[in-house]
């Protein structure tokens, strides 16, 4: 997939490019506005991450350009300023989400997988790896077309993990992930622990294979 | 110690001090106003016997002195038997008989001779009977008295109602004075120096405390918009780090703490701001909210986190509470309390969250005692021990005094009660 980085931060939008690349995303940068404005016209993008604070202007003025143009695009807006006026303003122009700086690049890897499965595949939402279906509409896993029940944290987590497959993605960014907007959360990587037990518990015995491996002290990775 | 105001102050020493010179003054009024009058009385009385020796005497034969001295009440001629030689003046008294009581009189007794022979001329006056005297001093000095203190107590009365009412009124704006609610102060102007001096000095005083209240505020914010971006790079550099796979456990370890602690900075960077948000008014007006459905919503959350550390939740008693509320704040001070009582628990230990008609109040146990409820709402005031942050109440602080509750703490029984009163 194409993704176009608008951040003038250069070490974050090199980490992010490098992220992102390694999940099979072609990349590119642009750092102000008036780039931007000229990639946007030239090219389609299935996912662009806008920063809104930018040297030369505000990055809103962009996706009002985007949307006026008609396009398509997906965007998620990643600020620093983190106040609900500018997220109210972001999604009213048209952007598809918002994410305050500072964020877990496995955060971001699981929300631009979502978006680009929104845009891409209009009615049946699917992600297949190998025997796993995950019926992202429908909210449903099953093993060998076998249905999987799971309660709602477990999904939460198979699903970030699964977006982020191949990555090693840290405790901390799991337990953000799964306590969603109370994320002043308890470090308590018990709590993570017990659902990811749980998780693998319920994969092994539909036979699924063990994709979760541990990674010692940081966190957890889905095999590839 | 009661407090007295000024102008009762006053009031009471300008009395004190009428009392004790009207007490002093009115013997010694009694005793000049004596004087003068026995002065008038001895003058008359001389003045009579001149008037005699002048007009009397000379045509006065002794055979007339039994005549004369029974036409005249008040003057007598009597033979000097006592051969008195000067004159003299003293008080005698005499008993009326139709009045009951001994009158007091000022004698004149003078030698004079008629017809070659020693007389004594006597003089009577009636002096004032000095009960009398006394009695109607009294009754003078009461009026005076009585007249300066209701005319004192009705001129405090009328200073106090308008001399001093720019003073009442400044201190009145004063006390309603909020630092942290940006509303500017606006002293009446007073034509009286003093009056105008105080406001002049008291205004400038709360600018200077509200620029640099403002001052602090805006550092705090921009300090912390300035620390997200480098946040955000750490946290991404960190994330990459963390993906060149195989690193060794104790590289793994130090990644995962570095992460921890990463979490922790970018928390505390976060609230910050949520506290100069909620400073700046940034966080719209309030709508119709249920209480109970805020902390059901929440309680399932925190009831998972509690149950792998042991602790039981116990939210049985929720009435019904709706409230008018900032939604967002609202969630977030309900859940900083449930996240307080989670942390700050013992392992089996029990959190209790019951919510009444305008009170929620929230139970943890906890090994540690009793905290300072003076400080436990100040920002920092606990040492982040538990991974808390140190500003969980003080936020939670912001938004009850931003709504107008009230936030209350009891220790009972190693039991910690956080109560929210709206």
């Amino acid at each position: 997939m194409k993704l176009l980085v608008i951040e003038d931060g250069k070490q974050l939008a090199e980490s992010i490019v490098e992220y992102l690349k390694g999940e099979g995303h072609q990349c590119e940068v642009a750092a102000t506005v008036q780039a931007s404005m000229e990639k946007i016209m030239l090219y389609e993008y299935d996912c662009i991450l806008l920063d809104i604070s930018l040297s030369d202007g505000n990055g809103l003025t962009v996706l009002d350009r985007l949307k006026s143009k008609g396009k398509t695009d997906g965007v998620i807006i990643i600020s620093a300023h983190d106040s609900l006026d500018d997220r109210i303003q972001g999604l009213k122009l048209g952007a598809d989400d918002y994410l305050a700086k500072p964020f877990h690049l496995a955060e971001l890897g699981a929300r631009v997988e979502a978006l680009i499965r929104r845009k891409n595949f209009q009615g049946s939402n699917k992600m297949v790896f190998n025997e796993l279906t995950i019926d992202v509409s429908a909210q449903k896993v099953s093993v060998h077309e076998n249905p999987l029940p799971l309660t709602r944290k477990e999904y939460d987590l198979l699903l970030f993990l699964v977006s982020n497959k191949g990555k090693v993605v840290s405790k901390n960014s799991i337990a953000e992930h799964l306590s969603g907007d109370m994320a002043d959360m308890l470090d308590n990587h018990g709590f993570v622990y017990a659902h990811i037990k749980n998780l693998k518990k319920k994969l092994s015995e539909s036979g699924c294979n063990d994709y979760i491996k541990t990674i010692y002290g940081f966190g957890y990775q889905w095999e590839v | 110690m009661s407090k007295k105001k000024l102008l009762d102050k006053t009031l009471q020493i300008y009395l004190l001090f009428s009392v004790i010179v009207l007490l002093i003054s009115a013997p010694l009024f009694y005793f000049l106003a004596n004087e003068i009058f026995i002065d008038d009385a001895d003058e008359t009385l001389q003045l009579r016997r001149n008037e005699f020796v002048a007009y009397h005497l000379p045509s006065l034969k002794s055979t007339d002195v039994s005549l004369w001295n029974a036409f005249n009440r008040d003057d007598k001629i009597e033979e000097n038997k006592s051969k008195i030689i000067r004159d003299s003046i003293f008080y005698q008294f005499h008993f009326d008989s139709l009045a009951n009581e001994n009158e007091p009189y000022r004698v004149l007794i003078s030698p004079l001779t008629i017809e070659k022979k020693p007389y004594l001329f006597i003089a009577h006056i009636n002096l004032i009977e000095s009960d009398d005297m006394i009695k109607g001093i009294a009754l003078l000095f009461v009026l005076i008295l009585s007249t300066l203190l209701t005319g004192l107590y009705f001129i405090t009365k009328y200073l106090s109602a308008h001399l001093w009412k720019p003073f009442y009124s400044t201190v009145e704006k004063v006390e309603r004075f909020e630092l942290d609610k940006n509303i500017e102060v606006d002293f009446a102007s007073s034509n009286i120096e003093e009056f105008s001096r105080l406001n002049q000095s008291v205004g400038k005083l709360l600018e200077r405390n509200t620029k640099s209240y403002n001052n602090q505020k805006e550092f705090i914010e921009n300090a912390s918009h300035e620390l997200q971006t480098p946040l955000a790079i750490f946290q991404a550099k960190l994330d990459t780090l963390a993906q060149q796979l195989p690193f060794t456990d104790a590289i793994g370890k130090t990644l995962s703490d570095m992460n921890d602690s990463l979490t922790r900075l970018a928390r505390i960077n976060k609230n910050l701001l949520l506290l100069s948000k909620i400073d700046n008014n940034q966080f719209a007006a309030g709508e119709e909210i249920s209480v109970r459905e805020v902390v059901q919503k929440q309680i399932t959350f925190f009831s998972e986190q509690a149950e792998t550390m042991s602790i039981t939740v116990d939210a049985k008693d929720l009435s019904t509470c709706t409230i008018k509320a900032n939604p967002t704040l609202l969630e977030i001070a309900i859940s900083n309390l449930l996240l307080n009582a989670v942390r700050h628990n013992q392992v089996n230990g029990s959190v209790e969250i019951k919510l009444g008609q305008n009170k929620l109040s929230v139970a943890n146990t906890g090994d540690s005692p009793a905290l300072d409820e003076k400080k436990i709402f100040q920002r920092f005031s606990l040492p982040g021990s538990n991974g808390g942050n140190g500003l969980g109440l003080a936020i939670v602080k912001k938004i009850s005094d931003l709504h107008g509750w009230s936030i209350k703490y009891a220790h009972e029984n190693k039991v910690h009660i956080f109560m929210l009163i709206f």
